[in-house]
C-alpha cells in the first residue's frame, strides 16, 4: 500500500509530513463587496469571504520537504496564503486541485492494472485489468481476453484500485515546500482568504408608545457555505468598505470532474432493462441547501444580558469580535449579538418629495443620532432594520428598511416606506407664464400630531409665504399637523429661463 | 467463483503473464516527457520545450508524442531532430469512448461473451444500436452480452496525442527537441503587504503565482516566467506614476524574465507560488481621497476612499520592477494578528514607480457634496456653489484630498469665482482642496463655479 503510493507519481524522493488539522484557528468574516445594506445574504451563493488563520504543529524534516496542510477551507484562494514561522521558509506553495475523486482515480490510473469486481446475479468474479481510456471516454479497460467496456454486459463492473496516488487529497490541501538545514518541529500560523462566507447586522427597532424612543437590538448573523468548519474559532466580523479586484471563482474542490461508466448501448436498446448501470453522478450539483440552524441562545428581544461582540478598529475598518472562541460550522449560519440599547431617543418624521408634477409616496423616517449621549454611539454597520411598535403587550410590524454604516456621531436616517393614516395630495391651483401656483394638504387620521417634511426636487424656484428651509441644498417645508387634522401649504413655482 | 471455461482459463493464465510486465511499470510511473523546460507568458499561453530521446528506425516511421499538453497549439510545433525529416504530424483528439470503439469495430471481427460461451462474430453496424453476424444469423446486441474487441484501433486516443511520420537516415537513438506553444497555462504574481500605520512602513512579500490547467503535468520543469507584453491592466483606483530605473532582473528586450530556481514540477490544475520579493520596513503613508464628479451630491454622507501610497524606487521603496498582479494589504488588530483590509489590481509596474492604491473606503471619513446654488446668470453662463461637508469619526485628524472632477465640459471653460479655501487645478478638468478635518470633527469648503453653456 505504501509503496504503491510512494510509487505512482512521486516524482522526487522527498520526505513528506502532513498536518491534519489546526491546533487553534481565527476566522474574521467579510461582508459579500457588493451587497446592498438591504439585501439579504444568498444561502445558495454566499459572496462574502473569510480571513482564516490557522495555527498548527508541524514536525519539519532536515532538507528538502513537502508539508501538507490538509483541511483548509474549500473556497480557499490560495494565492492569498501566507505561511510564517518555517525555520528556512517557504519555497514554494501549492494547491493541488484534484481532489481524490472518482473520475482523479480513474484518470490517475490510466495504463495501470486495476482489480475488477464483476458481479452477475449475486456472485462477484474479480479479475486484472489495465484502464486504457481517460474519464472523459468512460470506462474502457483490457483484460486477459481483449478490451471491454465496463457495465456494458450482464455484469454489474466496480474497480479497486491497488493505492491512493500521491498528490489525491480527500480534504482541500495546502502544501509548501521547505528546505530547512536541521528537522525539528515548528508551530507555524497559516492564514488566507476563502470565499463563501457572508455576515451582516440586524436590526430590530421596538418604538415605544408616543414614538418619542425606541429599543434598538442588533444581530450579527455570519454564515458559511465551506466545507470545512472551524471549532472554537477566534471570530470576528469586519465592516465597511473593502476593495476586492479579485472576483470568486469557482474553486476545483467546489466542481470535481464527473466520472461515469457508460456503454455503447443507446438506452431502450437491446431490450434488456438498464438496471445494472451505475447511475452517473448528478452532474455538480449547485451548492446543497443550508441548514438554517441557530445557534442555542433564545431570541431575546431586550438583550442586556446577551453576551456582545466587542468592537475595536481595523485601520479605518471597523471589526466586531465576538468574545469567546465559537465554531464557525461548515454549511452553517449563526448569530451573536451585536448591541442593546433601551430607550434611545428617537424622532419621527414623515416625508415626502415633491416634484414638479407629481409627489412621491410618503415614508416614515426614524432619525436618531449615533452619539453616547444619545443612547448610542457605536459604529452601526449597514444591514436591515425592523422595526415594531409595541402596543400593550403586543409589538407590531411597521416595516422593513436598511441602514448604510454609521459612524459615531452621525445622524442615523432610516426610511420606511408606509403611513396608511397620512395622506398628501397636491394639486394646481394657477398657472401663469413661468409660473405656477400649487396647494399641498396633508391629511392626518392618526389620534396624535405629527411632524411632516416636504422635500421640493423642483428645478425651478420655490417661494411660499411661510418661510422654508433648507435641507441639502434644496427648499423644505416642515410642518406640524394636528391630530386628525390637515396642514396647507400654497406655494409657487418658478420655472427657469 | 463461477466456473471458468477452458478458454477463459487459458486466457487469463496468459494475462497473468503479461500483467506483471505492467505492474512494474507502476512503480516507475514514467512520463514521456523528457528535458522539459516551460516558458509562461501572463495571457494564457506557455511555450513547452521538450528534449526526448527518439529511437529511429531508417526510414519512415511514424512517433507518438504522449504527454504533450492536451491543449497544445498543433500549428506551433515544431521538432527538430538530427538526421530525421519530417513527413507529416498528426494530433489525434478522437478520443476512446465505447461509442467510438464500437464504430471502429465495423466491419471487425470481435468477440460475444454469451452465458459461458465465447461466439466469435462480426460487427455489420453500429446505428443507433450494434448490428452482429454470429455462427450466421444476424443479432442486435442486448445488455447480455459483452463484446471483447482484440485490440484497440489505433485512431483512438485515451487522451489527445500527437504523431509524427518521420523519415531517418540511419537507425539509432538521436536527442529530439520538440516544442510547442499551448494555452491552459499562465501566471500573475501576488503581493501581501503588511502594513504599520504608526510607523509608516509596509512589509511585502511578492509572490509568482502559476496556474496550469492544460491537461497535463510537466515534471522536473526548467521554469521561466515572461512578464510584460498582454499583461492584466490596474484596475480603477490604482494610480501609478511610471518610474524610469532599471530593475536587477533578467531581462529579454523589453520584458523581464522570473527564472524558478531549480526545477519545479508543475501538476495538473495545481496553482503554484515561488517567491520573488521580501522587503520589510519599506515607507508607506495612507491618505483619504474622494472625487466628486460634476454636479454630484449625496444626500447621506459617503464613505472618502482610503488609498495606500508607496514606492517601487529603489531608494525608499520596493527596488523592484513589479510584474502585474494583485496587492493585498494587511494591517494588525488589537490583539496583534494579521487581518486583510483589502486589494488591488496592479498592473505592470517599472522600477521607481510611485503607486496609490485605493483598499477601501473610510468608516469614519465621510463626505457629503451639496449643490447649494445653481443659477443662469445670462444667456450662456450658469454660477453653481457647491458646499462640501466633511466629517471625521476618527481621534486623530485626517486629512482628505478632494477632488471636484468634470471642470473641462467639452471645450467649455469652468472659472472658480470664490472658494473658502484655495484649491489647486491640477488638470483641466479637476481641482483639488486638500481639507484637513478635525479629529471627532467636520470641515466645509464652499466653492462657487462659472461654467459657460
Amino acid at each position: 500500500m505504501l509503496a504503491a503510493i510512494a510509487g505512482a507519481g512521486a516524482v522526487r524522493a522527498q520526505s513528506v509530513q502532513t498536518s491534519a488539522a489546526p491546533d487553534a484557528v481565527a476566522v474574521t468574516v467579510y461582508r459579500a463587496p457588493d451587497r446592498e445594506a438591504d439585501r439579504k445574504i444568498d444561502l445558495g451563493w454566499l459572496g462574502g469571504y473569510a480571513l482564516v488563520t490557522e495555527t498548527r504543529t508541524v514536525a519539519i524534516p532536515a532538507g528538502r520537504a513537502v508539508i501538507r496542510f490538509e483541511g483548509v477551507a474549500s473556497g480557499i484562494l490560495p494565492e492569498s496564503a501566507i505561511v510564517t514561522g518555517l525555520p528556512a521558509g517557504v519555497r514554494e506553495k501549492n494547491l493541488d486541485g484534484e481532489l481524490l475523486s472518482a473520475a482523479s482515480l480513474y484518470s490517475r490510473g490510466y495504463a495501470r492494472p486495476v482489480t475488477l469486481r464483476r458481479t452477475r446475479d449475486g456472485k462477484t468474479v474479480e479479475e486484472r485489468a489495465i484502464i486504457r481510456s481517460g474519464p472523459e471516454g468512460s470506462a474502457i479497460v483490457e483484460t486477459g481476453r481483449g478490451i471491454e467496456i465496463l457495465n456494458c454486459g450482464p455484469t454489474e463492473d466496480a474497480i479497486a484500485y491497488d493505492g491512493v496516488p500521491a498528490g489525491l487529497s480527500a480534504r482541500p490541501t495546502l502544501s509548501v515546500e521547505t528546505e530547512s538545514p536541521q528537522g525539528g518541529t515548528a508551530t507555524v500560523t497559516l492564514s488566507y482568504l476563502a470565499w463563501g462566507f457572508d455576515w451582516q447586522a440586524n436590526y430590530v427597532a421596538t418604538l415605544h408608545e408616543g414614538g418619542a424612543a425606541a429599543d434598538l437590538f442588533a444581530w450579527v448573523t455570519l454564515a458559511s457555505t465551506d466545507m470545512t468548519s472551524f471549532a472554537d474559532a477566534q471570530t470576528m466580523v469586519v465592516a465597511g468598505k473593502v476593495n476586492r479586484t479579485t472576483m470568486r471563482t469557482s474553486n476545483p474542490y467546489e466542481s470535481p470532474d464527473s466520472f461515469e461508466f457508460r456503454c455503447y448501448l443507446k438506452d431502450n436498446i437491446g431490450g434488456a432493462a438498464d438496471a445494472a448501470g451505475i447511475p452517473p453522478p448528478a452532474p455538480a450539483p449547485p451548492a446543497p441547501p443550508v441548514a438554517m440552524y441557530r445557534t442555542a441562545q433564545e431570541v431575546v428581544v431586550t438583550g442586556a444580558r446577551v453576551r456582545k461582540v466587542e468592537q475595536e478598529d481595523l485601520g479605518d475598518l471597523k471589526a466586531y469580535r465576538v468574545p469567546e472562541p465559537t465554531t464557525v460550522a461548515a454549511k452553517s449560519q449563526k448569530q451573536v449579538a451585536l448591541l442593546g440599547k433601551d430607550a434611545v431617543p428617537v424622532s419621527i418624521v414623515y416625508e415626502s418629495k415633491v416634484f414638479s408634477h407629481q409627489v412621491a409616496e410618503l415614508q416614515i423616517l426614524v432619525r436618531a443620532v449615533n452619539r453616547a449621549d444619545k443612547g448610542l454611539g457605536l459604529p452601526l454597520p449597514a444591514g436591515p432594520v425592523a422595526l415594531f411598535e409595541r402596543q400593550g403587550q403586543h409589538a407590531l410590524l411597521i416595516g422593513e428598511s436598511a441602514t448604510d454604516d454609521k459612524a459615531v456621531g452621525e445622524e442615523v436616517e432610516v426610511k420606511f416606506p408606509i403611513a396608511a393614516n397620512v395622506t398628501v395630495e397636491a394639486r394646481d391651483i394657477a398657472s401663469k407664464g413661468r409660473e405656477r401656483t400649487r396647494e399641498l394638504v396633508v391629511s392626518n387620521a392618526n389620534p396624535f400630531a405629527i411632524r411632516y417634511e416636504a422635500d421640493f426636487n423642483l428645478n425651478g424656484e420655490v417661494k411660499a409665504p411661510t418661510r422654508l428651509g433648507s435641507k441639502n441644498g434644496r427648499k423644505l417645508w416642515a410642518a406640524v399637523v394636528p391630530a386628525n387634522g390637515t396642514a396647507t401649504l400654497r406655494y409657487r413655482e418658478i420655472a427657469p429661463r | 467463483m463461477r466456473r471458468l471455461n477452458p478458454v477463459l482459463a487459458g486466457a487469463l493464465a496468459a494475462a497473468g503473464v503479461a500483467l506483471p510486465g505492467i505492474a512494474i511499470a507502476q512503480t516507475a510511473a514514467p512520463s514521456a516527457q523528457g528535458d522539459i523546460s516551460v516558458t509562461i507568458y501572463n495571457n494564457n499561453l506557455a511555450l513547452v520545450q521538450d528534449k526526448r530521446e527518439l529511437h529511429l528506425p531508417a526510414g519512415k516511421s511514424k512517433q507518438d508524442f504522449p504527454d504533450v499538453s492536451a491543449q497544445i497549439r498543433p500549428e506551433t510545433v515544431t521538432l527538430a531532430a538530427p538526421g530525421a525529416t519530417i513527413v507529416e504530424q498528426n494530433f489525434d483528439f478522437d478520443l476512446l469512448t465505447p461509442e467510438a470503439l464500437m464504430e471502429k469495430a465495423v466491419g471487425q471481427n470481435v468477440t460475444v461473451v454469451r452465458g459461458t460461451q465465447n461466439l466469435p462474430a462480426k460487427v455489420l453496424a453500429y446505428n443507433n444500436g450494434a448490428v452482429v453476424e454470429i455462427g450466421g444469423r444476424i443479432e442486435v446486441l442486448g445488455k447480455d452480452d459483452r463484446v471483447v474487441f482484440p485490440a484497440l484501433p489505433p485512431s483512438l486516443r485515451a487522451r489527445p496525442t500527437l504523431s509524427v511520420t518521420l523519415d531517418a537516415d540511419a537507425t539509432g537513438p538521436r536527442p529530439a527537441t520538440l516544442s510547442y506553444l499551448t494555452y491552459g497555462m499562465g501566471w500573475k504574481s501576488d503581493y501581501v503587504a503588511l502594513f504599520d500605520e504608526k510607523a509608516g512602513k509596509i512589509d511585502v512579500q511578492g509572490w509568482l503565482t502559476l496556474t496550469n490547467n492544460s491537461g497535463t503535468t510537466y515534471s522536473n520543469a526548467n521554469t521561466l516566467l515572461v512578464a510584460g507584453g498582454g499583461g492584466i491592466r490596474g484596475s480603477a483606483g490604482s494610480l501609478m506614476v511610471p518610474g524610469t530605473e532599471t530593475a536587477g532582473r533578467e531581462r529579454v528586450g523589453d520584458f523581464y524574465v522570473y527564472p524558478i530556481p531549480g526545477r519545479v514540477t508543475i501538476a495538473q490544475r495545481q496553482q503554484k507560488q515561488v517567491s520573488f520579493l521580501d522587503v520589510a520596513g519599506a515607507p508607506a503613508a495612507k491618505a483619504y481621497a474622494y472625487r466628486n464628479p460634476w454636479l454630484g451630491r449625496q444626500d447621506q454622507p459617503r464613505s472618502v476612499d482610503t488609498v495606500l501610497r508607496f514606492s517601487s524606487s529603489k531608494d525608499g521603496g520596493l527596488g523592484d520592477a513589479l510584474p502585474a498582479g494583485t496587492v493585498r494589504i494587511y494591517m494588525r488588530d488589537a490583539r496583534g494578528a494579521p487581518q486583510f483590509i483589502g486589494e488591488n489590481a496592479i498592473g505592470h509596474t517599472p522600477m521607481g514607480s510611485r503607486i496609490a492604491i485605493k483598499t477601501g473606503e473610510a468608516f469614519d471619513v465621510k463626505i457629503k457634496a451639496v449643490v447649494q446654488t445653481r443659477e443662469r446668470v445670462n444667456s450662456s453662463k450658469w454660477r453653481t456653489t457647491m458646499v462640501y461637508t466633511l466629517t471625521n469619526a476618527r481621534p486623530e485628524a485626517a486629512t482628505v484630498e478632494l477632488t471636484q472632477g468634470g471642470l473641462d465640459s467639452w471645450w467649455k471653460d469652468t472659472r472658480i469665482l470664490n472658494e473658502t479655501q484655495a484649491s489647486e487645478r491640477i488638470n483641466a478638468d479637476e481641482a483639488l482642496w486638500l481639507v484637513s478635518v478635525p479629529a471627532n470633527g467636520e470641515a466645509t469648503v464652499t466653492a462657487t463655479f462659472e461654467t459657460r453653456y
